[in-house]
């Protein structure tokens, strides 16, 4: 059985409008397979992408966004193919793609810079424009430092202007690449509010390491690895996998998969517990650890 | 598309490796300059040589014309790579065309030899490096593909005297029987960089490895 048959879809699947739709994408660097017999379906709303480093998350983002092509497969955004020169193009003005490494002109302040994006999305009247860059840039809160250059601002605000730069012309697709990765908390919750509103009228496809941002922001997740999607429903399918595979221990548990110790002393384990285990209530981590260490033939969605 | 051109105007402007130009230009016009500042008169041959060497070092200041820190940002845009790539040749020419004019001033009179010639020398010089610029932009991910196309360019044109054949001689002076022969060749080179060039313009379309930050 492929992959790809095994990604059945859930009920939720079957009522949502699907926006974007990928079949067998394949893509190889020498001879790793950064994607291997992808498929997929999204709708409208914030899916989350979850996986270990090398899973081909990124790859997968970027073949989605047409920074790259893919070897084998096809797919569609909003019924726009993009082998076709022409739609490409189409599928391109309804797209926002925030990348892994965003890069900026150095001497550009965000007003500029996003501006300048604008400007390559096409969008030409220039007092529309104008008036589009300043409402992305109040949605990312980077008003107050719109006439500052790039160069003089954080980490975080630099996140915030590729952001913006993502959001600027009302994109029908937003593919988001770790967007939250090396912000502090207060930053990380002013993200979230903001793709939370993007994904209400858009297709959000967010790749993250933090559990919680799927907890929070996500109404589907895809667990990849190995290049392969091991895993496509709701978080709390994915939270569901792990009921009764959790468990309390005063020591560490030998026979579990995953065990640290809490704060409160006890150890947390994660895996098949040993009978008479205090179980305790899974979170959509469990079922992510448990689902990257499960046989594929497994999973199903 | 209609009206994103002359909206790219200023900002391409403002993205192009001004500092790294003008670095590479006064090493050429100090080049050729020299001499006449300290009153020597160089031989017909030295001449040609600072001409050549001033060609040279704008060329590998021309290399870094494509450096774009923020490619990854503006890959998935509509605006297609070509256009913005020929925006940017279309800005510097201008500029390229004075600071060559300047040179050519400034080269003694008396020695200097056939501007056209020697213009073709530069423009296929400028070509190469440019040439070598976008196969390095369409064949990786890197944002910055100066350094790259600019060392490939300087090794080019440290190698070439002692590798080339002689049946396909480039670097004669005026006075070699061979000079209308050599410049027919400057002219192949000039087409070829150009076509080549224009070739590796767009998008990448087939494979490459990213080069930065490879993608897990």
């Amino acid at each position: 059985m492929s992959p790809a048959s095994l990604l059945l879809p859930s009920a939720q699947e079957c009522r949502m409008t699907v926006t974007v739709s990928a079949s067998g994408l394949g893509l190889r660097y020498g001879r790793t397979h950064a994607l291997d017999d992808v498929s997929l379906r999204l709708g409208r709303g914030v899916t989350g992408l979850l996986g270990p480093n090398g899973a081909g998350k990124t790859t997968l983002l970027r073949v989605l966004a047409t920074a790259v092509p893919a070897d084998e497969g096809a797919f569609t955004v909003l019924g726009h193919d993009p082998a076709t020169a022409r739609g490409r193009q189409e599928l391109r003005r309804e797209l926002g793609y925030l990348p892994q490494t965003p890069g900026f002109h150095p001497d550009f302040t965000p007003f500029e810079f996003v501006d300048y994006v604008a400007i390559l999305k096409e969008l030409t009247d220039r007092a529309a424009r104008h008036r589009e860059v300043r409402r992305v840039l109040a949605e990312a809160g980077l008003d107050e430092v719109r006439g500052k250059r790039v160069k003089k601002l954080s980490g975080g605000m630099r996140q915030r202007v590729a952001l913006a730069a993502a959001l600027v012309g009302d994109p029908g697709f937003l593919v988001l690449d770790e967007p939250t990765v090396g912000l502090d908390p207060e930053q990380r919750m002013r993200f979230r509010e903001v793709i939370a509103r993007a994904g209400e009228d858009r297709t959000v496809l967010l790749s993250t390491h933090q559990t919680e941002d799927v907890a929070m922001l996500c109404h589907r997740v895809l667990v990849m690895a190995g290049g392969r999607i091991r895993f496509a429903g709701t978080p709390a399918e994915l939270t569901a996998r792990a009921a009764g595979r959790v468990w309390s221990s005063t020591g560490r548990d030998p026979g579990a998969k995953a065990g640290w110790r809490t704060g409160a002393g006890t150890f947390r384990n994660v895996g098949d517990p040993p009978e008479g285990a205090d179980l305790l209530e899974p979170t959509l981590e469990d079922g992510y650890l448990l689902t990257l260490d499960g046989d594929p033939a497994e999973v199903t969605a | 598309m209609r009206g994103v051109i002359p909206a790219l105007v200023v900002p391409v402007w403002r993205t192009l490796p001004w500092r790294t130009l003008g670095a590479a230009g006064a090493v050429g016009l100090l080049a050729v300059g020299l001499p006449r500042l300290s009153g020597a008169h160089p031989d017909p041959w030295t001449a040609l040589a600072l001409l050549r060497s001033a060609a040279l070092a704008f060329a590998l200041g021309l290399a870094f014309l494509l450096d774009d820190p923020a490619r990854h940002t503006t890959t998935p845009v509509p605006t297609g790579r070509a256009a913005r790539t020929a925006l940017r040749v279309a800005l510097v020419a201008p500029v390229a065309a004075l600071w060559w004019t300047a040179v050519l001033l400034l080269a003694p009179g008396a020695h200097r030899p056939p501007t056209g010639a020697v213009t073709l020398e530069a423009g296929a010089t400028c070509a190469l490096a440019l040439a070598a610029a976008t196969v390095a932009v369409h064949r990786t991910d890197a944002p910055r593909p100066g350094r790259p196309a600019a060392t490939a360019l300087l090794a080019t044109a440290l190698l070439a005297p002692l590798v080339v054949s002689d049946r396909w001689v480039l670097f004669v002076d005026p006075r070699d029987p061979r000079w209308a022969t050599a410049h027919e060749h400057w002219a192949w080179l000039l087409a070829g960089a150009v076509t080549v060039g224009c070739l590796t313009l767009g998008e990448p379309l087939g494979r490459f490895r990213p080069t930065a930050d490879r993608p897990t």
